[in-house]
């Protein structure tokens, strides 16, 4: 196991470094100037020439890259001051530390996803199960119909609808509103509530779609057939034998959606009008901020891979077949 | 050739004295595209300490049969009429339970493949103690010492060790093996063999069938051994049911069915059976035709579009009109008359297996 | 305002010109809406009048009470992004803007009155100003008592040091006016001088001299009337000297208004309380009656107008800065009088134009006809409608001072939206017809509609256009190079400050003609260039205005290097427990020094 996430940790390692410049070298071969929007009015090749100076931009890619990735592990010093490690840069747009900003936004990102998580993987799988338990019957028939349904609502139009009713019509909700757990839990929930719900509503289309799916195969598989054979019980069987098979494809879309929603649920964010990671990526990139691109897309990027080591990890937990390969 | 028209003491439906007695065993699915009658009108009797052989091509019914025995076809979509005795006690229309009770219990099942029979997420030992748990209330460890035991029964080396194996750490055999422990590991008085050296390799089938005699002379089971292969039936069968289309076709001891066979199906497999004696040269004569559609069988003989001999029954086109029946005791379900069949069988298919 | 370079600033503008459906053809409102429209021509006229510069008594605090006032209370603001500077000397936009009306104070600020008149008086000066060498020489005497929030009392060290470090490095995104009237056009003053952090140098007593605590003096190699205006500016907001953090001051400045930073998170909410250091009584313009702004970003304008138009909880508090009545949410705003009450609208500084580049479209008849023939109406429609804009006849908006409506030498007035049969017999005349065009827009929904209206009126007087689209994020940067390649694009343009200062010299100054120049056109004309430079040194700002208004005309009529097309205006709306509210000409947005809340 050991070597195990060494080798992988160490291959995640340069896949970062790899994406860290991809996204540096691309950001430069766009033809756009992060310091034009720092040039005000008048703004002059030679008033430009101080901005990317000031930047940092005046530097060659290569030697700015390096500046940045040596930041990440040993700090840097800036004009508006010491940037310790891990150090992702100062941002172009406002002359925060981008790791300072990114920390202040996580902690909603976090919410939302874990949150929306406990609401649709409770939500989507038990609805699968008892549709796959009770395939070609009406609540199956309704199950899958809602979710087929559900799953082809996006939440830029589900998000506004529910707000449409739920807060500006009736005023029955309040508006989402990211409040710290550790401030005010009650707060917290209510302020999250209709994300979490909008959210959940279409990955739980997912999760219930997958979950019946699975299950239904595994239901065929021989072995089931095989642990019914035995005498166990069906319940024994539906439980054990055949949810234990459908867990790989349920963790392989867990850890994606993980991922994806840490690395930031934009589309949920900007809905909302919360402040979190996704927000963030977005508005790096309206405002050319380099460093807090470079910030998001690393944290995102690592997400994705601590995801991918620990969905494999969960692999060789569930199937032993992986574990010993 | 005297013994082709001896009569042996067929195991024939006779009476309801035998462990295992079904009667009219009538299996129909409801599909999209319309009933499908798996079996229709099946009889056949099994005494304990016997093996009964079924032979026929896949979709014959073979294996809906073994399902419906052990009550685990889908319930919602399959019909079953007709009765099935175990021991006295009937099994078509008995509860979840009773038959949750029975099953891995008094009667067993042994899967055609291991590999996906076996759940690859739990080891071995677990896999073949979690029935005598069941069945037996035996504590944890109990049953674990029992899948030990019953690990070093089929021959399994080192059980004590290979108990935590998970079934892909195994060989084939071994898991075959392994299977074999897990149905018999309650003793059933029952035991369905569906298909249970196909996956294996020649000498690997062959231990593994002197596994199964030597266990049925130990726990005296009774057996139903499903196959398409001849030779394995003539290896462990006591009984022979040929069947096709859903219906049994022929009826016999081993002997009388592989050495005087009466129906033209079961000359067809007979023919299409490879022999070690036969001249290379010689082709096998695999039966033309393919099985027919149980949504839509044919009528009269299920048999008759890929049948060699129906130019040789009296009456005009009687084997496409008039299904034939299976009567009691040695039989099989043929309009052709005892000589004619006799005749062909000397003069036509004999010379085809030497 | 300046030419909209950075995404607030865009965003601003967007928000601007986004407006309104139209209701024109809705008759049961059409009564009321032409009142409307009536007062808003009103408030045009007082924003156009020339600017009092105002003495001693009319730069006393405290400010008149506005009437029914209370105090207390927290006021919401929903905004769609975050300020781009919160350092005074960064702050160009309008956002930023507001903000510093409430965190800031200059020399000289505007006091307006309920008409929108307005006149520059001093802020932290006991006046607007006293000129003297012709206008060369002015001098500003502190008043007494303006503390920081740290109680620092504001002295002539720290007006010297306000201006001083605008030439430092950091400092990029801030007007430039003074610092080159002090040292030099161009980027010529970074070079005459590096900014106090540097060797702790000053700019010698000749510039700027402070001869006591409480007196500055600015010395300019030419007249510059326009001081007092150029000082009220956010960008010339005061930073105490000795806490300038410099780079790091863009996120913790310190407060001389009546508001200070409480907690900023960068990109999600600025929360601002009560300065207790500041006092009413030096403050001739400002009120304090609530106790502090929570500011939220990421609100689009959807957004803000459902949250304030539902007005539940801390909604009725709600104001808006920057944003605009979104079009989605006009129809339930505009038909629902309870709601109408709640807003408020004026005519924003910008000015929208269709430039022509004068390198290529040569033939003065041809830019006549493109002219003549721009559909106003279903362009500014397109952006908005009744409430967004309206067709423009002038290249100075109806809030510069010498602004006259009766100057329309393109016929908006009778056609509105555009007259083709007159553009197709100047095109006749100059021979153009099938003439290829190149009509370049920035690829956003609003501009490429725009753009097909655009290019059908012109294709019907005969010419051949081009439609090119351009990356809204290097728009302005493509079209200020020089050699642009294109013919016709539209850009828009406000000024700085209510004079024909800040929009005829930095759109027609032919020797300012440069890569990322805001001469679009490349107007390069002997008597505009010599005419800016005489205008420039008239000190009697009524003179000043009426002489810019002439000179407009002069651009307009004799040369056309850009068509006006329309003018933007700002309609907004607020929670239904604010008070004090009204349209504030100089922010062109609800002016934030005069809310108050109810209950």
């Amino acid at each position: 196991m050991l070597r195990f996430l060494l080798r992988r940790s160490s291959g995640a390692i340069l896949i970062l470094v790899l994406i860290s410049a991809f996204t540096f070298f691309m950001f430069f071969a766009i033809p756009q100037d992060p310091a034009m929007l720092a040039c005000g009015k008048n703004c002059s090749p030679d008033a430009l020439a101080i901005i990317h100076k000031n930047l940092g931009l005046d530097k060659p890619v290569l030697v700015q890259y390096w500046n940045y990735m040596y930041g990440i592990f040993a700090g840097r010093n800036f004009d508006v001051g010491h940037c310790s490690a891990p150090c992702f840069g100062v941002s172009f747009n406002n002359q925060q530390m981008v790791w300072d900003t990114i920390k202040d936004r996580f902690p909603l990102t976090l919410s939302l996803t874990a949150g929306g998580l406990i609401v649709f993987l409770t939500g989507g799988l038990s609805a699968g199960l008892i549709a796959a338990a009770k395939r070609g019957t009406w609540l199956d028939k309704v199950f899958s119909g809602v979710s087929l349904v559900m799953s082809s609502f996006q939440i830029y139009f589900l998000g506004p609808v529910v707000l449409g009713i739920f807060v500006y019509s009736t005023g029955w909700l309040s508006k989402p509103k990211y409040v710290p757990f550790t401030e005010d839990l009650a707060k917290w929930f209510m302020g999250l509530l209709i994300p979490w719900l909008v959210m959940a509503t279409i990955f739980t289309a997912n999760y219930t779609r997958i979950a019946r799916s699975s299950m239904i195969e595994q239901l065929q598989e021989e072995h089931v057939r095989a642990a019914r054979a035995k005498g166990m019980g069906a319940r024994y069987v539906f439980m054990r034998y055949a949810w234990r098979g459908s867990l790989i494809p349920i963790a392989t879309l867990v850890g994606m959606d993980i991922a994806a929603l840490l690395g930031g649920g934009m589309v949920t964010e900007l809905v909302f009008s919360l402040n979190g990671i996704g927000r963030l990526a977005r508005d790096s990139v309206v405002d050319k901020d380099l460093p807090t691109l470079m910030g998001v897309m690393l944290i995102s990027a690592a997400f994705i891979l601590i995801m991918n080591v620990l969905v494999d990890a969960l692999y060789a937990v569930i199937d032993p077949r992986v574990r010993l390969a | 050739m005297t013994t082709l028209t001896q009569t042996e003491d067929a195991k024939a439906p006779t009476g309801s004295d035998a462990f295992l007695s079904v009667r009219d065993l009538r299996v129909q699915f409801s599909t999209e595209d319309g009933i499908v009658k798996a079996v229709d009108g099946l009889s056949f009797d099994l005494e304990r300490g016997k093996t009964l052989g079924i032979v026929g091509e896949s979709g014959s019914g073979k294996s809906v049969t073994n399902l419906s025995i052990l009550g685990l076809h889908n319930r919602k979509a399959t019909s079953v009429e007709g009765s099935m005795m175990l021991d006295g006690q009937e099994l078509n229309g008995a509860s979840e339970r009773d038959l949750e009770q029975l099953r891995g219990n008094k009667m067993a099942m042994i899967f055609q493949d291991s590999l996906t029979a076996l759940s690859p997420y739990y080891t071995v030992g677990r896999q073949i103690s979690e029935p005598f748990r069941k069945h037996t209330g035996a504590s944890k460890g109990e049953s674990r010492a029992r899948a030990i035991e019953m690990l070093g029964k089929v021959g399994i080396p080192d059980p004590k060790n290979r108990v935590d194996d998970y079934p892909h750490q195994f060989s084939g055999g071994m898991r075959q093996r392994a299977m074999i422990a897990m149905s018999l590991v309650c003793n059933p008085e029952l035991l369905i063999a569906d298909e249970p050296t196909t996956a294996l390799d020649v000498t690997v089938q062959a231990q593994i069938l002197d596994l199964l005699k030597d266990l049925q002379q130990e726990f005296g089971s009774a057996i139903i051994m499903i196959t398409h292969d001849l030779g394995v039936v003539a290896n462990m069968a006591d009984d022979l049911l040929v069947m096709y289309a859903g219906r049994a076709v022929e009826r016999g001891s081993v002997r009388e069915v592989l050495k005087a066979g009466q129906h033209p199906y079961t000359w067809g497999l007979l023919g299409s059976m490879p022999r070690l004696s036969a001249d290379v040269n010689e082709p096998l004569r695999p039966i033309p035709g393919s099985p027919p559609s149980l949504l839509n069988p044919p009528s009269g003989c299920a048999f008759h579009p890929r049948c060699e001999f129906p130019s040789l029954v009296a009456g005009d086109g009687k084997c496409s009109t008039l299904r034939p029946e299976l009567p009691t005791g040695r039989a099989a379900a043929c309009h052709l008359t005892a000589e004619q069949k006799q005749q062909v069988f000397i003069e036509t298919i004999q010379p085809r297996l030497v | 305002m300046s030419i909209i370079r950075s995404r607030t600033a865009q965003v601003a503008v967007v928000a601007a010109t986004a407006g309104a459906l139209a209701l024109t053809g809705c008759s049961s409102n059409s009564n009321s809406n032409a009142k409307e429209k009536t007062k808003t021509k009103q408030d045009a006229a007082s924003q156009a009048k020339a600017v009092v510069f105002g003495d001693a008594a009319a730069s006393t605090g405290p400010a008149a009470a506005v009437a029914g006032a209370r105090s207390g209370g927290t006021a919401t603001v929903y905004q769609e992004d975050d300020f781009s500077h919160l350092d005074p000397g960064q702050i160009y936009v309008s956002d930023g803007g507001l903000l510093s009306k409430l965190l800031f104070r200059g020399l000289t600020t505007y006091k307006e009155d309920a008409k929108g008149n307005q006149t520059v008086v001093g802020d932290v000066a006991t006046d607007s100003g006293k000129m003297s060498d012709g206008g060369k020489t002015w001098t500003y005497t502190l008043k007494s008592g303006v503390k920081d929030e740290t109680g620092h009392e504001i002295n002539s060290a720290d007006i010297r040091h306000s201006i001083e470090r605008l030439y430092a490095p950091f400092i990029t995104d801030g007007p430039v006016y003074i610092q080159q009237w002090l040292s030099g056009g161009g980027t010529a003053y970074r070079k005459a001088y590096a900014g106090p952090f540097k060797g702790n140098k000053h700019l010698p007593d000749s510039v700027l001299a402070t001869p006591d605590d409480k007196t500055v003096v600015f010395h300019f190699k030419d007249a510059q009337p326009d001081l007092p205006q150029a000082l009220a500016m956010a960008g010339y907001s005061i930073v105490p000297e000795k806490t300038d953090t410099q780079a790091k001051y863009d996120t913790k400045p310190v407060a001389i208004g009546p508001y200070k930073i409480a907690e900023y998170k960068s990109g999600k909410s600025l929360k601002i309380v009560r300065n207790t250091n500041w006092d009413e009584k030096t403050d001739a313009t400002r009120h304090a009656y609530v106790d502090g702004f929570n500011i939220e970003y990421n609100h689009d304008k959807d957004d803000q107008t459902k949250t304030i138009l539902a007005d539940r909880g801390e909604a009725k508090n709600a104001i808006m800065f920057t944003g605009q009545v979104a079009t989605n949410e006009l129809k339930d705003v505009v038909q629902d009088p309870a709601a109408m009450k709640r807003t408020v609208q004026g005519y924003a500084p910008y000015v929208w134009q269709l430039n022509f580049n004068m390198d290529r479209v040569k033939d003065k008849r041809v830019r006549d006809a493109i002219a003549l023939a721009m559909p106003s109406t279903a362009v500014y429609k397109a952006d908005g409608g009744a409430y967004g804009g309206e067709p423009a006849s002038s290249l100075l908006s109806p809030t510069t001072p010498g602004f006259d409506a009766s100057i329309d030498p393109f016929n908006r007035g009778k056609k509105p939206n555009g007259d083709i049969a007159a553009a197709k017999k100047l095109i006749d005349e100059a021979g153009a017809k099938g003439m290829k065009l190149v009509y370049a827009y920035a690829n956003t929904p609003v501009r490429q509609q725009q753009a097909v209206l655009i290019a059908d009126a012109l294709n019907k007087i005969g010419l051949d256009i081009q439609k090119k689209e351009i990356d809204s994020a290097t728009w302005y940067e493509q079209m200020g190079k020089v050699k642009n390649g294109l013919d016709l694009y539209m850009t828009g343009w406000g000024q700085d400050w209510p004079s024909g200062n800040t929009v005829i010299p930095p759109s027609f100054d032919g020797t300012q003609i440069q890569d990322g120049s805001s001469n679009y056109s490349h107007t390069n004309d002997a008597h505009v260039n010599s005419e800016i430079l005489r205008i420039q040194k008239i000190t009697d700002a009524a003179a000043a205005a009426k002489e810019w208004a002439k000179l407009s005309q002069y651009i307009t009529e004799k040369i056309n290097p850009a068509a006006p097309i329309y003018y933007t205006k700002v309609f907004q709306i607020a929670g239904s427990n604010v008070g004090g509210l009204r349209y504030s000409t100089v922010t062109s947005y609800t002016d934030v020094t005069q809310i108050f809340l109810k209950k």
